[in-house]
């Protein structure tokens, strides 16, 4: 049985944010729990003040805006992501990545905001993100703030939001006609071994890739841009990019500092990323026909 | 001398749901699981506890027709909403189509994970009337059985749905 | 988990040797530790370390018993502790071998982590990465804590 904690029931977030900072250590907002209450199961940490986000309205709604971008309320759950008409028509590769977060059941109750927030290591989202132009919404009493998703993660379980900062929305940019991406995740257990985001962007009607973006997840101790990679085969004709897949993904593997443990053995992750980084980019450039 | 020191009060919430049709008023700790209200409060032993960390299906019910953990779910978040657990799904004595089918195509044999997969097949069909064969094992991967070997399972539901199954 | 660093600094063995039993400066270079006691001379020592990844905190009071010491050049140590609030405990080896000369001595840490418990469901990869991390923080605040030492002897 869990610790006896309160609920509390803010109607914004400014109050929720409040609420935070008044309890201190001993609150932490709360949305879909399915990170949150696990944690707190194993007795890892312990809570007496659980601030629910839900009861936040609008925190959750998904739109598209003036400007082009997506917006994604930080409550809104994977079931709802994943079925939103929004998300379809201008990201699809997120309604495909959102149908596969863990199971049917942690999907119609955990939410994109507790997810990213928590940061667990093994994150496909987050993965995914990386490679769009993205960022996350952080609003606390006194102030908002937008953190590009490159500077977001920081660590295992630790990103750069402040304990009463609420992550109200990610806004991301969907990609153009000239762009194609693909996600690859691989693993047996409830968590992914690895996950793979690449997004290409071809020039010279459709002769050259004029911008690669590549984001290895679950490896190491946050989801991170494989930078090296990407400048083996930016610029690069795409006739000659095959030539160069192997280096790219060598590249993209290398520098993830990958650890042992029951996801695999550190040189299996490594040979995987390699596998997958070069199946993430011909299935990305396939599309293009 | 123990000089004993009362505790402080435990907080309460008043919480009102519906569980298989029926309305229910109670005084519960905020902290209580959906699946600790059903079974020690409501008497309801169907839904089963496994894993306890909502990866293996077990213990899922259906929250305004939505397949959630109950495990890992505070009975808070099914205020004002409707619960359908196992002993919810027969009609008297009629079992329901999905609780019969299992039984005709043998898909159980222990019966523990059973109530969490009639019922995350249950959601299924209620969101995809005709799934394919694929589309029923996206749907049902993350309930897990140690005893069938899953095929039996995949037919039982296979068969309820309205058209045969079959891969596209 | 296995774990090897190597210092080099400009300080005679003996020296290394004497600070590594200044109970003080030397909790100042062991990371999170709170506080530290000495038991038994040479043989027993108590520490309170705390540490924490993201929001998961932990306080291990730690029993540190000094399992052989050859001086100048050998340390042998092992610390043990619990943390009953995460249900979790740890132990670790610590092998301290200094080699040099009245110029120069490289001392050699080799530590042997095993954490236990409901830590464990963090992930192997979180706790060998944070034990790392503390390795490389405790060479370097022990190098530059002796580099000092070289300057205080200097200036007196």
């Amino acid at each position: 049985m869990l610790r006896p904690f309160e609920i509390h029931q803010p109607e914004d977030v400014r109050g929720a944010s409040a609420l935070l900072g008044q309890y201190g250590e001993d609150a932490t907002f709360y949305a879909g729990g399915t990170e949150l209450l696990l944690v707190m199961k194993e007795g890892l940490v312990r809570y007496r003040h659980l601030i629910d986000l839900k009861t936040i309205p609008g925190l959750n709604t998904i739109s598209y805006d003036a400007e082009g971008w997506v917006r994604i309320g930080g409550t809104a759950t994977h079931g709802e992501l994943m079925h939103h008409e929004i998300v379809r028509r201008h990201v699809p590769i997120l309604t495909n990545v959102e149908r596969k977060v863990a199971n049917v059941r942690v999907r119609n109750v955990g939410t994109i905001g507790g997810n990213l927030c928590f940061a667990e290591p093994h994150s496909d989202p987050a993965t995914l993100f990386l490679v769009f132009d993205a960022e996350v919404e952080l609003t606390s009493q006194h102030a908002t703030r937008a953190v590009p998703m490159r500077e977001f993660f920081v660590g295992p379980f630790e990103t750069v939001r402040q304990p009463d900062e609420v992550l109200t929305r990610i806004r991301l940019r969907p990609w153009g006609d000239r762009t194609h991406g693909a996600y690859m995740k691989f693993g047996i257990h409830e968590r992914p071994t690895l996950g793979v985001a690449l997004a290409v962007t071809l020039g010279g009607a459709h002769t050259t890739i004029e911008d690669i973006r590549i984001a290895v997840g679950c490896v190491g101790p946050k989801p991170q841009r494989a930078e090296a990679a990407e400048a083996v085969l930016r610029g690069l004709p795409l006739a000659d990019a095959e030539r160069r897949l192997d280096e790219a993904a060598t590249a993209a593997a290398e520098g993830l500092d990958a650890i042992s443990d029951l996801h695999g053995s550190a040189e299996y992750k490594t040979e995987m990323v390699k596998v997958f980084t070069r199946r993430a980019f011909r299935d990305a450039v396939v599309r293009f026909q | 001398m123990i000089s004993q020191v009362p505790a402080a009060p435990r907080p309460t919430i008043e919480l009102h749901l519906s569980v298989n049709g029926r309305p229910h008023d109670l005084t519960i700790e905020p902290r209580e699981t959906l699946i600790e209200v059903l079974r020690n409060r409501l008497g309801l032993p169907g839904t089963k506890l496994s894993c306890d960390v909502q990866v293996c299906g077990t213990c899922t019910v259906l929250v305004d027709g939505l397949p959630v953990s109950s495990c890992t779910y505070l009975a808070y978040e099914a205020r004002g909403r409707s619960v359908l657990t196992i002993e919810g799904l027969a009609d008297g004595e009629r079992l329901h189509p999905l609780q019969q089918a299992f039984v005709d195509h043998a898909a159980l044999q222990c019966g523990y994970c059973t109530p969490g997969m009639i019922l995350a097949a249950k959601a299924l069909l209620d969101d995809i009337p005709h799934p394919t064969l694929d589309e029923i094992k996206h749907y049902m991967r993350g309930n897990i059985c140690r005893c069938t070997g899953y095929k039996k399972i995949l037919e039982a539901i296979a068969a309820v749905a309205e058209a045969p199954a079959r891969e596209r | 988990m296995e774990f090897s660093r190597e210092i080099s600094v400009a300080v005679p063995p003996e020296k290394v040797w004497a600070f590594l039993w200044d109970l003080d400066r030397m909790a100042r270079c062991i990371p999170g530790c709170r506080e530290a006691r000495e038991i038994e001379p040479h043989k027993r020592y108590e520490a309170l370390v705390s540490e924490r990844v993201g929001p998961f905190k932990v306080q291990f009071p730690l029993d540190i018993d000094i399992v052989e010491a050859e001086a100048p050049s050998r340390l042998r140590a092992v610390a043990t502790g619990r943390d009953n609030s995460v249900r979790s405990s740890v132990r670790v080896r610590l092998d301290l071998d200094i080699v040099g000369d009245a110029g120069r001595t490289s001392l050699s840490i080799h530590a042997d982590v095993s954490v236990l418990g409901k830590l464990a469901t963090l992930g192997h990869g979180v706790i060998k990465r944070k034990s790392d991390e503390i390795m490389t923080q405790f060479a370097e605040s022990l190098r530059q804590a002796l580099e000092d030492s070289r300057a205080d002897a200097a200036a007196l």
